[in-house]
């Protein structure tokens, strides 16, 4: 696995925004309706905190940009860009998920909580 | 399909507040970032309840501000509003500046509360001025509104009528004013009532209970032969509210150096006690905020001064 150390750790959204990306590609509203899910609902990214991530993450090259074409659901009328992960992108997420692990089960082990088997 | 109003209103208002953002990003992203604006609040009319679109509302302040203050360095913000800043300084310490007018001494032409802007380049000496090689000037004249520093406090500015200029022979008689032994025609000057104060409408009597010490120093070097004389360099002023003003009559002449400018137009006019517009307070931040359409006097908005 390639080494990412000047990312990590990431943000939270960045690395939401990633994960939204980790199975297809998504416009911005598609990604902020992804993390909103993935989050159940507690990181709900407004367009400036979207787009400003997405900016840096395109500069980092962890994403980039796809075609711009139609979008498929009702009352849409504008055409829309979109966005993929990079390999970079998604060795970096991958990290990042193993560094949360890692921090969880540490917490978990201090805090003696059970759960981790 | 057609977007309900509130709906379009919004977008309308977000599209706006994108000009927060630098341009480059603004260009670049401004069209995506209204359409994700669009589909949440589509999102949230379907929903058609009141606490998603508080929520909303507020997240998407809250977004606006943090990721405008992130996406504009610091560096950058100054760098942005440099030129301005250099302009407005300055604008505003050679050109024009605002004043309030904090008594009643010029009503009805100048009202308690009155927010000036004076232009501080039409007069030769008014201030510091080396602008008057570059720019158009004149000297003050009688008949002058202008603003000047109390020569008693300079702290404060006052505006008042240029009544008698270096040499000119001046006395009240019966609160008329008589220059240089002609009666003057002053339709601006208002009177509150009929009865003669003999210091006030029958100027120069003597030096009294009331007077400053500019006044005695007029009184003592100034007065011959029941008139007062304009020394060179000085000027004579009084208010147009003439029975109630704390003139050249009380505290003497006014260096013409004192001079800050023309009253130029008044930008603002609310009504409020001399004290709260003297000394800035918090109560009257609030009153302002409180009362600001209601007191703020809007026909004498952008007013010029008659003079």
């Amino acid at each position: 696995m390639k080494k990412t150390p000047g990312l990590l750790p990431l943000t939270p959204p960045v690395f939401h925004i990633l994960l939204a990306l980790a199975d297809e590609e998504r416009h911005g509203y598609g990604i902020m309706q992804d993390v909103a899910r993935q989050t159940n609902d507690a990181l709900q990214l407004g367009p400036g905190t979207l787009y400003g991530c997405l900016k840096r993450m395109l500069a980092a090259g962890l994403v980039e940009e796809s075609d711009e074409r139609e979008h498929d659901r009702e009352q849409d009328d504008e055409r829309r860009r979109y966005y993929r992960m990079t390999p970079l992108g998604r060795s970096t997420v991958r990290a990042e998920a193993g560094r949360l692990a890692g921090a969880v089960s540490a917490a978990k082990a201090k805090l003696g909580l059970a759960g981790g088997k | 399909m057609k977007d309900p109003k509130l709906v379009r209103g919004l977008g309308r208002l977000y599209a706006a507040l994108l000009y927060a953002y630098p341009r480059e990003f603004r260009l670049q992203y401004g069209t995506e970032m209204q359409q994700l604006f669009r589909d949440r609040c589509r999102e949230i009319a379907r929903d058609g309840r009141a606490g998603p679109w508080l929520r909303f509302g507020l997240g998407s302040i809250a977004d606006w501000i943090a990721s405008a203050l992130r996406e504009r360095r610091p560096f950058k913000l100054i760098q942005e509003w440099a030129v301005t800043l250099l302009l407005f300084l300055f604008v505003t310490t050679t050109m024009v500046q605002a004043y309030v007018v904090p008594t009643g001494s010029m009503e009805n032409n100048i009202l308690v509360g009155d927010h000036l802007l004076v232009d501080k380049v039409g007069f030769e000496n008014g201030g510091n001025n080396w602008s008057s090689y570059v720019l158009p000037h004149r000297q003050v004249k009688r008949g002058d509104i202008v603003a000047f520093r109390y020569p008693e406090d300079v702290r404060q500015t006052f505006v008042k009528r240029v009544i008698g200029v270096a040499g000119d022979h001046i006395h009240l008689k019966d609160k008329q004013v008589i220059r240089n032994g002609d009666k003057l025609d002053e339709p601006y000057a208002r009177h509150s009532g009929q009865s003669i104060d003999d210091y006030r409408d029958n100027f120069p009597t003597a030096a009294d209970f009331y007077t400053l010490g500019g006044g005695r120093d007029m009184f003592a070097h100034n007065v011959h032969d029941g008139e007062v004389i304009v020394p060179p360099g000085t000027l004579f002023v009084l208010g147009d509210n003439r029975d109630n003003s704390l003139d050249s009559r009380y505290w003497g002449f006014v260096p013409i150096n004192y001079v800050v400018g023309k009253p130029l137009v008044i930008y603002w006019s609310y009504d409020a006690p001399t004290s709260d517009l003297v000394t800035w307070n918090l109560a009257h931040l609030e009153d302002v905020a409180l009362h600001f359409f209601t007191r703020t006097r809007w026909n004498r908005m952008l007013k010029v001064p008659a003079q």
